[in-house]
């Protein structure tokens, strides 16, 4: 009985915290001391948060900025909040949030409502499909600070050497992902494949270039069991099946799995986030200026488009200085603060005059090709569902490509699976 | 000291036990069963009745019974091979060689390191591209082309089971290797001189004494490996194609990632009524067994 009791127990002792309102004081001594702000960040953004945090105490009197380190994967850092958050725990002053998770936390209550807090011409100067991941039931949550967009990625050099155009379509990306690999020393298509978050963000790619929707999000139907998504997923089925151009590991693969791949010098083309250029492009890189990037592929249906990621802030209803809190994301979205946080790290800036200021462009002359492709990137639905449809999707995808079932046996499952949860949800 | 004072007295003594048992054991199941039969709006802060609605969804729920199949094979199949290969170790370690307590030491290392280490290295060990399972099998000629182990439905559930015979062979051989040296020497020395091999010495007195341990042993370990996580969350997360997701993992899911506090809650109590159920099914038929003998 020791493990069910224990399972049951973690659960037990979340729970009662988070029905017991009124049980755990919410002014009770946390960590945050008065005029400190609190926030939680992966430890590989860590250098370039404390520089910003310094670069704002000095600006401001009396408010300084802790910044805690947590676990690098997105998954955990969401858990420790969830599991903060059901507590009423008052530790952390801004939550840093991932473009998909604004309906779940702001439907439980976990956030303040911004719209009165900022002016609307203050959010003009936002990227619009940025901000708009921070609305939930028409009140504004969060605010950006770093945007994402999923790029294909290719080998210029090998693409020039075999006189080959980058592709345009995926018959194109097919065929000279076929012409110039030749496994298992090089592969032509890395992408991630692992049933999580990052295969949706790759599908959704590979669906609406195959002309296909998820949910709709004006009118809430869902196309999971169009025959342009079927295609979709029959491509990337394809990828991995005989005759292949992905390695079947590819199925196990997250961002970082495929690439060391690509940067190895062992793939054509890969599916990634913005980051990846920076390290291809650094010094010690064997691609160091032989690659490209673009947008993903179409058909003649589809068109060219990108999922878009990225964080931003929400100040947590349990916070005691909301107000430092806010002229922290403040600081942080002015040109200066996304000048210190983009400079360094090659995060694309949230703002949209960060992608006209000469400073960042010389540092990083990628973000014009961000900008370009961001014009065309398209957020995942938001509603409170999402989680539990994101993980539908995930386990069906998952199990098409791995040859548990047909493509059309699991988007029809998934369709079917998808259609109680979007109910309502339209705008 | 009268009897009834003793008494009384025993029951002061056992008072804390009874409190710090209350407090972290009864009271948070008690919870778990009365959320599982609530739905919870945690905007409104509201907590309305929901009767049975959370049990009745569980039978129509395909992910809930695929849940289940994936732990019933994880913890058949790990527990099986952990009984066999404990107790053959164990053995081994019975017998008297040199450095024998440096084995016995090493031999318990792999049950000492948190899970959620070692599953991080047995994901880099069953790498499709960088892994030493692929290496290893392919240089004894066994695969010809490197395998995503992780990444196939049939293999990532072997992989999971042979990460976790790795970790906890050491718990059975340990608790064997007890029941073993409470064995009387004496008993085999008089059945060596009534000229019983070595194998029917085994067969016919230390299989049968070691029961009552090996019984410890086997409840420990379905306990243990049936609300197993960390090491499924860390190696495969439930994939692919859910075909890892074990109840534990489900119930989980629904109370973080869902916020469905009413179905996690289901989830879990279902699973821990239904091991209870079991225990004490098993618990009445090693009884009757231990009477007959």
């Amino acid at each position: 009985m020791r493990a069910a009791f224990f399972v049951s127990l973690t659960m037990g002792i979340a729970s009662c915290w988070a029905v017991g309102c009124g049980t755990v004081d919410a002014n009770r001594d946390g960590a945050s001391r008065p005029g400190r702000v609190v926030i939680l960040v992966p430890p590989s953004e860590r250098p370039a948060w404390q520089e910003i945090a310094r670069a704002f105490a000095a600006t401001t009197h009396g408010v300084d900025v802790e910044i805690v380190e947590g676990p690098q994967s997105t998954d955990l850092r969401e858990n420790l909040y969830t599991a903060s958050l059901l507590a009423r725990d008052p530790s952390f002053d801004l939550i840093y949030l991932d473009v998909t998770w604004t309906p779940k936390f702001a439907g439980a209550g976990w956030l303040l409502p911004l719209d009165d807090r900022v002016a609307p011409e203050e959010l003009d100067s936002f990227l619009p499909a940025a901000l708009d991941a921070g609305r939930f039931r028409g009140r504004l949550y969060r605010l950006p600070v770093r945007t994402d967009c999923g790029l294909l990625y290719w080998r210029r050099d090998l693409l020039d050497e075999a006189g080959r155009p980058p592709p345009e379509t995926f018959e194109d990306l097919r065929a000279t992902a076929r012409a110039l690999q030749s496994p298992p020393d090089r592969w032509g298509f890395v992408w991630q494949g692992k049933q999580y978050e990052g295969l949706v963000c790759d599908y959704l790619e590979v669906l609406r270039g195959h002309g296909g929707f998820w949910i709709d999000p004006e009118t809430g139907s869902v196309g999971l069991d169009r025959p342009e998504a079927i295609e979709a997923l029959q491509f990337l089925r394809d990828c991995v099946a005989d005759d292949p151009i992905s390695p079947a590991g590819v199925t196990t693969y997250q961002e970082e799995e495929s690439r060391r791949i690509f940067q190895d010098g062992r793939a054509v083309f890969l599916r990634n986030w913005p980051y990846a250029w920076r390290l291809a492009q650094a010094d010690d890189s064997p691609l160091k200026g032989r690659i490209g990037a673009g947008p993903m592929v179409r058909t003649e249906k589809g068109r060219r488009t990108a999922t878009l990621g990225g964080w931003g802030f929400g100040i947590s209803a349990f916070s005691r200085h909301p107000d430092e809190a806010l002229a922290f994301v403040r600081f942080v979205t002015s040109l200066e603060g996304q000048r210190l946080l983009c400079r360094d790290t090659g995060y694309a800036p949230a703002r949209i005059e960060a992608y006209r200021d000469s400073a960042l462009l010389d540092a990083n002359p990628f973000l014009a090709t961000i900008a370009r492709v961001h014009r065309d990137a398209v957020a995942r639905p938001t509603f409170p569902g999402y989680a539990l449809a994101s993980d539908i999707l995930q386990r069906q995808l998952s199990s098409a490509l791995t040859g548990s079932v047909s493509p059309e046996t699991a988007l029809r499952r998934a369709a079917a699976q998808t259609r109680p949860l979007t109910r309502g949800t339209a705008r | 000291m009268s009897g009834r004072e003793r008494a009384r007295d025993q029951w002061y003594l056992l008072l804390p036990a009874v409190l710090l048992l209350g407090v972290a054991v009864v009271i948070p199941v008690a919870r778990v069963i009365l959320l599982s039969l609530s739905r919870v709006d945690l905007a409104e802060g509201a907590t309305t009745f929901a009767g049975l609605d959370a049990y009745a969804r569980l039978w129509g729920d395909s992910r809930w019974w695929s849940s289940w199949s994936n732990t019933l094979v994880f913890t058949g199949c790990s527990v099986a091979v952990e009984l066999v290969a404990g107790v053959a170790f164990a053995l081994l370690l019975h017998r008297t060689f040199r450095g024998r307590g440096w084995v016995r030491a090493l031999v318990i290392l792999p049950w000492a390191l948190p899970t959620a280490v070692m599953a991080l290295a047995w994901g880099w060990i069953f790498n499709d591209a960088f892994g030493v399972a692929n290496d290893l099998l392919q240089r004894l000629g066994m695969i010809g082309a490197p395998v995503a182990w992780l990444g196939h439905p049939g293999t990532a559930m072997a992989a999971l089971i042979v990460a976790d015979i790795w970790k906890t062979t050491p718990f059975v051989t340990l608790v064997v290797l007890a029941g073993l040296q409470s064995i009387s020497a004496d008993v085999l020395e008089a059945a060596r001189l009534d000229g019983l091999s070595a194998p029917q010495r085994f067969r016919r007195i230390v299989l049968p004494l070691l029961v009552p341990t090996l019984l410890v042993a086997v409840a420990f370990r379905v306990v243990q490996a049936y609300g197993s996580f960390d090491l499924i969350y860390v190696l495969t997360g439930g994939g692919p194609g859910g075909s890892t997701e074990t109840v534990s993992l489900y119930a989980f899911q629904n109370v973080f990632r869902y916020l469905d506090f009413g179905y996690g809650s289901a989830v879990a109590t279902q699973a821990a009524l239904l091991l209870a159920i079991a225990a004490a099914l098993a618990a009445a038929l090693a009884g009757r067994k231990g009477g007959r003998a």
